[in-house]
């Protein structure tokens, strides 16, 4: 399915890409499935609240500079804003020394009668006054489950705004219900960013986009893809209309993850012909190398790659090696978003360690890049490498990651911002945020993680005294369950039956052991 | 010196909000109210919303609240049905009782809240009835509707207090009045930063002076506190309008008096004056009470003075802050204001309340600011809006002297304070991505941390020098 800008908000990841939120198995067993065409989503009898497309949508929105969001939704949906777009570790004075701004998000607090009569008209009294106020170079309005649930036709007012305020003021498809996925929330953000910002191209520039959440670090990588004759231009949560503009005329692109930015770096592959780099993460030792070398082909400079390789393989070596024996045969589980868990699972590996269970909080069988939809970073590395590791596929259903630890019992817990980390602690389990984007590109990401993982096990005082005076608060019958009671019974989607190629690019088998 | 007058502050607030169009949120919606749910021991909250309504609320709320998660049942762990499209279209009563029955069975609760959100709302589910059926002599079940259209997060919290005393404490409720027993009313879990460090310090004066306090929320209270609401002597509400609603409403359905201390006091004015009108209320020993008073007045005029060299001499007073705006919730705004007034010789300008006071409560709160600093303000002085950019989008038109006045508010107003260089002190929700722990600006000790918190940001902003 070619990605479509004109549309208001991009087709769901349920239909897009297939994905699903409910899995237990093997990765061997995940990626076959999905690469035939047969994974099914297991529905839940019991679940606790997650995340949704409206958080991840606006808070990659709010980054901007110069932008302003309007949520067109009751107060509250935007609450979210503070702890990606307002803390104190994202307000530190900028490169010239000034504070950023507040960030600007607005919203139009929709009432009881708002939900009766509609609210196009405080919509447009909302984006007038916000753009008296702030005077920016572009709005976007957000849409919520209630301004879904009631029809607003929000894609229209975007469009007369847009005449009367002599700006772009575009739709941010977010309503939260419309998709079981956050990530379809990253999809909406560069959907409507692209829409407002692209250009075609004037001329071809020697440029490398990195898209991603964000473009810490890039000092790191800027002089490795400075070797190739390439110059970055950053597609995050914080780029100026001017990189997107300058997007077209890139030469190739590769981004943190294909769940945030194969949507976006397909479309510039289709149709300005930016090549996109997405079966291989550069995340790690082996996953650079083999990134690297993809590129060095299709740029025809192998002999510069494989010496970049070597003097980064060369600076890092023995720092990591001073600090294997502090891991060797230490276990882990890996609670990620899909497009980072398996590149842990394989970092680890690489340093000596075993990721005892993976859970992946959704799992895309398809990306949107072609020809090789299903291709991905983890068919690869089952494909190449014949890894292999226990996973389930939830939505960050933090219950059933509880009675995971349990049963698995790792010695440190690598997960990220939706709470497993804490009840890891809790019952004495070492947690770890592992980091993403550039700060887990190539040797130096390797040995960062490294050091993060050692730093973890050299002093566990704080678990072990949460462990000593852990209380279950839950019964004593959830403590005995196993980790996949949750699965309703015939829980399986119908929707998605049959495991036959269907012509639209799934069921091809993405060279999956054929 | 001051160099402003009067007039050259008189901006025209109309214009500023010819467009009704809130920004910069300090509050959570209707759902938030779970978190006084979650504050209670034995009580647990099933959310019948969207997916992810628990991180648009826990934002403001929790972690970037002084990084504070509710305890035992963190965000991650609380039972929601994730309405999605087909739920919408084709009814979401049957996942509800399904994650109903399962939390019946998981968690160590014996009060489970049925909590709808905006979409269950807008699609009608009759939740009542699953929570009746599913109520049993063990475990309560009730339904409390808190779509975030109808309200914002604290009243969420009246409507999920008013639940569990019409649907709880109203049956199970003991009966006999204990004397000295006395419930603590006006502290909005969660959405005041401090509420913990707070309470417990108000706990340990109630009992000092020979009261029962009656705390409902952790680490105090939990179902037994619920139980013992009627037994209260008194009911005591510290804040100009949240829960006011509450107390008359336990003296309808339990004759409990109330009495109404408008503000948590800071400083030494303010406390003097709540433990005299307790010792009034509950005829306590008063010789003791004034010995009390004596006790921590002493106590705080010991570690002020101190500080004199630092404050009147090292430090001249023409470049300490003499005057403040508040950007804050009703109750920390009335709070500072007293203590500030009273004791530490600041002089309020504007008082924006940007958390949306019902109307009906607005005439008392207005009255209350007036009787606490109406030397200093005007009717017009006090704003009561839902739009928290306001407060900067007015400072625009102010001009900034050598004498920096103080900001009182939220992480939002760190940052225009920190732009326009003006010392800022956090008290309300979001109060930023930093741990409060057992931080409190409670009574005489609290005071002299908060006197300490803005005159050392004014010392880091290199605002207090002598040679300005």
């Amino acid at each position: 399915m070619a990605v479509d800008l004109r549309l208001d908000e991009p087709p769901v990841r349920e239909t897009r890409t297939r994905s699903i939120i409910g899995y237990n198995g093997s990765l061997k067993d995940l990626t076959k499935q999905g690469c035939d065409g047969c994974l099914k989503n297991k529905n839940r009898c019991f679940t606790t609240g997650t995340y949704c497309s409206h958080l991840t949508a606006i808070t990659s929105v709010l980054g901007l500079p110069d932008t302003l969001v309007v949520d067109h939704a009751p107060i509250g949906c935007c609450g979210v804003e503070m702890i990606f777009s307002g803390g104190y570790s994202l307000n530190q004075p900028g490169p010239g020394g000034e504070f950023r701004d507040n960030v600007r998000m607005f919203t139009t607090k929709f009432t009881e009668s708002d939900t009766v009569f509609g609210a196009a008209e405080k919509l447009k009294d909302t984006v007038r006054g916000a753009f008296e106020r702030h005077h920016p170079k572009e709005i976007y309005i957000a849409t919520s489950c209630t301004s879904a649930i009631i029809g607003e036709d929000v894609g229209a007012v975007a469009a007369e705004m847009t005449e009367e305020l002599g700006i772009p003021v575009t739709m941010l498809g977010a309503a939260g219900m419309r998709s079981r996925l956050w990530s379809t929330g990253f999809d909406a953000f560069f959907h409507s960013t692209g829409k407002a910002r692209f250009k075609p191209p004037v001329k071809k520039e020697d440029t490398i986009i990195y898209a991603g959440f964000a473009s810490i670090a890039q000092e790191t990588v800027a002089p490795i893809f400075k070797k190739l004759g390439l110059d970055m231009v950053f597609l995050t949560a914080g780029s100026t209309i001017e990189d997107y503009e300058r997007a077209s005329q890139a030469r190739v692109s590769f981004g943190q993850c294909d769940v945030d930015d194969s949507y976006i770096l397909s479309y510039l592959e289709e149709n300005y012909g930016v090549k996109y780099f997405h079966i291989h993460q550069p995340n790690g030792g082996i996953g650079f190398e083999r990134f690297m070398r993809d590129l060095g082909a299709y740029l025809k400079k192998e002999d510069v790659v494989e010496e970049i390789i070597r003097e980064e393989r060369e600076k890092y070596a023995a720092k990591i090696d001073a600090l294997k024996p502090m891991l060797a045969g230490k276990t882990a589980l890996v609670a990620l978003g899909s497009g980072y868990v398996f590149e842990m699972v394989r970092m680890l590996k690489e340093l000596g360690m075993e990721a005892v269970h993976a859970v992946s909080y959704h799992y895309d069988p398809l990306t949107d890049a072609s020809p090789d939809r299903n291709d991905r970073t983890p068919v690869a590395d089952v494909r190449e490498l014949g890894m292999d590791v226990s996973v389930s596929v939830s939505n960050a259903q933090q219950m059933e990651v509880y009675l995971a630890v349990k049963k698995y019992k790792p010695d440190i817990v690598i997960t990220r911002a939706h709470g497993a980390g804490c009840w890891a602690a809790k019952v004495g389990v070492p947690c770890l945020d592992p980091g993403l984007g550039i700060n887990i590109v190539g040797y130096r990401g390797l040995y960062l993680f490294a050091d993060a993982l050692a730093s973890s096990f050299r002093n566990t005082a704080v678990f072990d005294a949460m462990k000593a005076r852990y209380q279950s608060p839950f019964t004593e019958e959830y403590e005995a369950l196993p980790p996949t009671r949750f699965y309703a019974k015939g829980g399986e989607e119908s929707a998605k039956e049959g495991c036959h190629g269907r012509g639209d690019g799934s069921g091809m088998g993405c060279r999956y052991g054929r | 010196m001051v160099a402003e007058t009067a007039a050259e502050w008189d901006v025209d607030m109309e214009d500023k909000q010819k467009y009704a169009c809130p920004e910069q949120q300090r509050v959570g919606c209707g759902l938030a109210g779970i978190y006084t749910a979650l504050s209670i021991g034995g009580v647990l909250p099933i959310m019948h919303s969207g997916p992810g309504c628990i991180h648009a609320i826990s934002s403001v709320l929790s972690v970037a609240n002084g990084g504070q998660n509710p305890v035992p049942y963190m965000e991650s762990v609380v039972p929601s049905s994730n309405l999605s499209e087909a739920e919408v279209v084709f009814g979401a009563s049957d996942k509800l009782r399904s994650v109903l029955e399962h939390s019946l069975r998981y968690y160590k609760a014996e009060i489970f809240l049925l909590v709808t959100g905006c979409s269950a709302e807008i699609i009608g589910e009759d939740v009542y009835e699953i929570a009746e059926q599913y109520t049993t002599p063990e475990k309560t079940v009730l339904h409390v509707p808190l779509p975030g259209f109808k309200g914002n997060n604290v009243w969420g919290h009246h409507q999920v207090l008013s639940a569990l005393i019409d649907g709880y404490v109203e049956e199970y409720g003991e009966r006999e009045v204990v004397p000295k027993r006395v419930n603590v009313w006006g502290v909005v879990p969660h959405y005041d930063p401090m509420w913990v460090g707070t309470l417990e310090k108000l706990e340990a004066l109630l009992r000092r002076i020979g009261l029962e306090p009656n705390i409902i929320y952790s680490p105090w209270g939990g179902i037994d506190a619920l139980k013992k609401i009627p037994t209260a002597e008194y009911n005591l509400l510290l804040s100009p309008w949240t829960d006011l609603d509450i107390v008359k409403k336990l003296e309808r359905k339990f004759d409990t008096p109330y009495i109404h201390f408008p503000y948590m006091p800071i400083g030494p004015t303010a406390e003097a004056e709540l433990i005299r009108k307790l010792t009034e209320t509950f005829g306590l020993d008063e010789a003791f009470t004034e010995s009390v008073i004596k006790e921590r007045t002493d106590r705080y005029f010991y570690y002020f003075d101190r500080n004199l060299v630092w404050l009147f001499d090292m430090h001249n007073q023409r470049s300490l802050p003499r005057e403040f705006f508040t950007n804050a919730s009703a109750s920390a705004s009335l709070s500072i204001t007293k203590y500030f007034v009273s004791d530490l010789g600041l002089s309020p300008r504007k008082i924006f309340l940007p958390e949306d006071v019902p109307k009906k409560h607005r005439k008392t709160v207005k009255k209350l600011f007036l009787e606490t600093a109406g030397e200093y303000l005007t009717e017009e002085d006090i704003i009561f809006t839902d739009d928290g950019g306001l407060f900067e989008q007015y400072l625009k038109d102010v001009d900034q002297m050598v004498r920096k006045s103080a900001v009182i508010g939220s992480i939002w107003d760190d940052i225009t304070a920190k732009k326009a260089n003006m010392p800022f002190v956090s008290v309300c929700a979001p109060y930023g991505d930093v741990l409060v722990c057992d931080k409190q600006y409670f009574g005489t000790d609290g005071a002299l941390t908060l006197m300490a918190d803005l005159y050392n940001d004014a010392e880091k902003k290199g605002l207090v020098s002598a040679v300005v």
